[in-house]
Parts: C-alpha cells; structure tokens; sequence
C-alpha cells in the first residue's frame, strides 16, 4: 500500500489519497455487471410496460439477454467471493498475523482487531448517524466529522453484501430450476422469484437515487465524481466528508498549520 | 376487365354472385334489437382465410334466392359440400363440438343439466373471432411453412390443377407448429377470465393477470414464442386444443397428479425434478391462499420502504440545509474549527 502517497501535489492543490488501482478495478466491474444485470433483467420484470420491448430487444432479445444476464450475474458473484477473500486475506495477514508477531493474538483481540477494521460499523458511526440528523433539522451549525469511512459509505458498502446472498442464491435457484427441483420443493422457485426480482428493485432503487446522489446529484459532485478513476479525493472533498481523516492526515504529513477550518453545507464551493 | 366489358368474374365459390352486393363497404342495417349490423365482406381477408375454398352456400345454407330474407346464423357443426379427402365424407366440425361438450368450457353439466350462468360458456365463435379468427397469414405477416416451400414441388408434379396442392400443404404445414402468436391466445382467454363480473359469477381467481407475473408470460410479452401460454399446460396431453379440463378431473393436464408431467413435456422443462409441479404459477398474493409469497412480499416492500424514505428524507433535508449553512437553533461552541486545535488548547494563529 505505501506506493500510493496520502497527499499528492497537482497543478498547485492538494489530492488525498482513498482508493488503489485494484480497489478501482473492481469498482468498475461491480458497476458494469449491475448495470448490465439491470438492464437485462428489469425489462423482463416489467415486460408489460412499453419501454420493455424494445429495451429487451436492444439488450439481445428473449433468446440472447437471459444468457446476458447470467454471465453478468457469475461475473458479479465471482467478484463478491473474490473481494471478500480478498478482505479476509488482508485482515488475516496484516491484523491478526501482526497480533500473532506481537504475542498477543487470543479470541477477544481477534474480535476487537475484526470491529476496528475501518470498514466495519462502530460507536463512532453510531453518533454520527445522530449528530447528522441534528444537523440537519438545525439543532446544530457545525457537520459531523467523518473518519476514512463515513457510516453513509459503510452502508454504500454494506448494501451490496446483503443484496448479493439474497439476489445471487436466488438468481442460480431460478437457473438451474430444472436441476434444483430433484432435490427441492417447487414452492422455493417462488420464493426465489420475490426474493430476486423485489430485492432487485431495492438495490437498483438505492443505487440510482442514494448512491447516484452521493456521487453524481450533489451540487458539489454533479455530473460525476473522479475518485473512481483517479482514486484520489481533492482537498475540499476531504473537508466536506472525512474532516476527521483530513485533519489526521494534515497532521501527519506536518501540516498542521495549514488545516482549513470544516465546511459549513454548501460553503467553501467556486458554484 | 375494363377494356372487354364484361364485369370481374366472381370468386370460385361464388356461385349465387353475393358479392354483387357484399362488396359494398357500406352494406349494413339497424336489426330489429337496435344492434348495427356490417355485411361487408372483404374479399381479400377472405381469399387468405381458412375457408377460401368454401362455397357461401355451404355455411349459409338457408339462402336459396337472391335478394334474401334475413338469412339465419352460421352453425359451425353443420356437413359443408367439402369432401374430407381421407374418408370421403362431406366435412363438418361436429366432432370438435363434440371434443368441446366433454371439456369444461361445456355449458351443460356430466348429467347434461345446464350449468349455472350456463350463457357464459363459450361455442366456436367466442374463441375463434376477433382477433383470432383473422386469417393467419395477413396479421402474423407470414405464414412460416413447417418444412422448406421447395418440397411442394413434388406435390405439384401430380397435383397440377388449381390451388389444391398448395392449399393442402399449407393446411397440413401450419399445422406442425403454433398458429397464433401466444399473445393472442392469452387475449381470448383473457376475455372471460379477466372480466371481473364474469369472474365473480363462477368464483374464479384472475388467472390472466396472475399468469402475466410469471417468466412464461412475460417472455411473450417480450415476443417469445418458444414460451408455454395457456393452452401449452391446460390442454389434455394428447389431444387437440379444444379439450381443457378441470382441475379436479384425473384426465386434466393440471390435475396434481398429472402436473409434474405436464411440465417435463419435451421441448419444456424435459430435465426437471418431479418436484417442479410445486411452483405455484397464478399467485395472486392472497392471505389465506399464497401466505408465503403474501408475506415476503409484504416484507420486501416494508425494507424497501424504510430503506428508501430513510434516505430521500436524509437527501431532501441536506439539499435543504444548503440553503441556510450557517442557521442553527443552538450555535456550536467549536463551530467549524479544527477540533485539534481545541484539543491541544492552541491558540488561533
């Protein structure tokens, strides 16, 4: 990881580093097969609606889009099952292979070294769920300071994990239909089809208006946001949503004298 | 024609000249229960029709003089002057009358008492009419031949005089695969069994609509034709489309026994587990009927709800706040300095 700087010069500003190239990569993956599993499969689940023909059609038509959909379908859970081991893999080694260097590798600094993970929800998260919603009905002047991971981008992140073991079982039910009724009730194939088709709905519903807006609509993101290609966040992102981090990192990197004040909403922005 | 003289010959079997006056696109009247009646015939449609070779006299039999007397309705079992080339008898369709009193779409009851609402049982024509008694080849836009159109030059080589061996062959042809289009069978099914009054009369769930929320539907209405619509399941294995029977019945295709059958039927889910038959296809999310799907569903959409309020209400109150940054009801001590500073007592440079 050290080969990416926290802070990086360009043009005069300041660029904080967030996401590695191979973090990146399977962003891209993750999006280009949800789209694709998007748009060839709500088609067929609102098949009477005039949009859905001739969607269906240009996506390959009732022959060629199920197949479509498949393959995006195994790419995304090849990506699910390759991320988590991924995960996994970095925890063991640099966590709990750094407690075993240590000695003091037990069962209790396993579970505590598991919830301090930065992706995982803790007390912190907790209170700034509160403290947003203070903020917001004007209880307080002054925005929750996020650390690396704001709870907002746990939940982003956490979303997928739910909606991929609901979604992903039930897709492979429906599948393999002909293969799983020699062993299973008929009546799981329905179960599988409301589990599927509604919780896609969820997903595809948060993704456009939840993630969308935290990362296309907002005033200060619109139309996108570049931390997705560059991995790098500028200095007024970092101020606006991970001020405890930025202040950490300024710190650091002995630039403690030049720490901007946080931003109010909406301020400290040339629109 | 103009230039001899003489007027446009009539159509084969039009030997009574009907379509003197038929042709007329204006040919209609006012009967006697206020109802507008067309005689219009159109000649085109009819010449791509099924009974082109059919004389008017064979179905209208009753008109023996020209102009005529209203002529009275057409009854589809009645012997027309078509020989039937395999048994030389005269051809009628009593036997798929026949096919359809055993089924249970009958209006008469196993011991031929009528059944109640009897009048809403269909005959011939309620199924086989608009649209789908339009001929074939004019709204699908072709007729697909069920081998190559080259094999029936051998049947010409013999078979030279008129129109017979291509009249034959398509009638043989279109017959080894489906002649409508899925969508249009669901619509003659659906014309009673979407019609909520006649649903409530015979105590019927809304088996159309319920249909339309499976794959199989939705893939015709996706234009699928390789997707099973009603009559691929509900017709007795065996025998032709006009035999449909009750669940009850142990003959019925969907009887429980028969079920798993019916779905592994080749071309279908061939491979399947006995097990298949337990899908249940005309949900219609009742309480006390579908409690599983009822309660998922109502689950899916409760986390929906939560999950998306949750957030727009979080977006709309932050877009909100833009608007006042610096409002609050109770000012912050820290306001927005570094919270270091405050921390480690720094003075403000």
């Amino acid at each position: 990881m050290a080969k990416y700087d926290p802070i990086v010069y360009k043009g005069g500003k300041r660029y904080f580093y967030r996401f590695s190239a191979h973090q990146r990569v399977q962003h891209v993956i993750l999006f280009s097969s949800v789209l694709t599993l998007a748009l060839t499969g709500f088609p067929l689940r609102h098949a009477e609606e005039p949009w859905a023909k001739p969607l269906y059609d240009f996506m390959g038509g009732t022959e060629l889009a199920p197949l479509i959909h498949r393959a995006a379908g195994t790419v995304l859970l090849g990506l699910f099952v390759y991320h988590t081991i991924y995960w996994l893999a970095l925890f063991i080694k640099n966590d709990l292979g750094g407690l075993k260097q240590q000695g003091r590798l037990t069962f209790g600094s396993g579970v505590k070294a598991f919830f301090t993970q930065e992706m995982v929800p803790n007390k912190k998260d907790f209170f700034d769920i509160l403290h947003v919603w203070k903020y917001l009905l004007y209880f307080t002047n002054r925005p929750p300071r996020h650390d690396r991971m704001s709870w907002r981008e746990k939940f982003d992140y956490f979303a997928p994990y739910w909606g991929i073991p609901i979604l992903g079982p039930a897709g492979v039910l429906l599948w393999w239909r002909d293969e799983i009724t020699h062993f299973l009730p008929g009546i799981v194939l329905n179960a599988a089809y409301i589990m599927h088709t509604d919780e896609a709905l969820l997903a595809v519903l948060f993704l456009f208006f939840v993630h969308w807006y935290n990362v296309h609509y907002a005033p200060e993101k619109f139309p996108a946001a570049t931390v997705w290609l560059t991995g790098y966040l500028t200095e007024d992102e970092m101020i606006h949503e991970h001020y405890a981090q930025y202040v950490k990192i300024m710190i650091e990197a002995g630039l403690e004298d030049e720490v901007k004040p946080q931003h109010f909403a909406g301020e400290e922005y040339d629109w | 024609m103009a230039l001899t003289g003489f007027p446009e010959p009539a159509p084969a079997g039009d030997e009574l000249n009907c379509v003197l006056c038929h042709k007329h696109r204006g040919l209609s009247r006012i009967d006697e229960n206020g109802k507008f009646r067309l005689f219009y015939l159109n000649q085109e449609l009819f010449d791509a029709g099924p009974h082109r070779r059919n004389k008017c006299k064979d179905c209208h039999s009753d008109i023996d003089r020209i102009p005529h007397k209203p002529a009275k309705k057409v009854t589809c079992t009645q012997q027309c002057h078509i020989v039937e080339p395999s048994g030389n008898v005269k051809f009628s369709h009593q036997s798929i009358a026949d096919t359809l009193a055993t089924s249970v779409h009958s209006s008469l009851d196993a011991e031929g008492n009528p059944k109640p609402h009897h009048e809403d049982y269909p005959g011939c024509k309620d199924c086989h009419d608009q649209p789908l008694y339009r001929p074939l080849s004019v709204y699908k836009g072709e007729v697909k031949p069920g081998i190559t159109a080259r094999a029936i030059s051998r049947c010409k080589s013999c078979h030279t005089s008129g129109d017979f061996a291509e009249d034959f062959y398509e009638h043989v042809t279109s017959r080894l695969h489906k002649t409508r289009f899925p969508m249009e069978t669901i619509e003659v099914c659906a014309k009673c069994h979407q019609d909520p009054d006649f649903r409530e009369r015979h105590e019927l769930d809304d088996v159309v609509t319920t249909y339309k929320q499976t794959f199989h539907g939705k893939l015709i209405a996706l234009g699928s034709e390789r997707t099973p619509d009603c009559l691929d399941c509900h017709v007795v294995p065996g025998e032709n489309t006009h035999l449909i029977e009750a669940q009850d019945q142990p003959t019925s295709s969907v009887n429980k026994a028969n079920l798993s059958a019916t779905c592994r039927t080749s071309d279908c889910h061939e491979k399947a587990g006995a097990m298949l038959a337990g899908f249940q296809t005309h949900v219609t999310y009742d309480r006390d009927k579908y409690p599983l799907q009822f309660y998922m569903l109502m689950f899916f959409k409760a986390l929906m709800a939560v999950v998306l309020y949750f957030f727009l209400t979080l977006i709309f109150l932050e877009l909100l706040r833009r608007l006042f940054p610096r409002f609050a009801f109770f000012k912050d001590k820290e306001g927005n300095t570094p919270h270091h500073r405050i921390r480690n007592k720094k003075p403000e440079a």
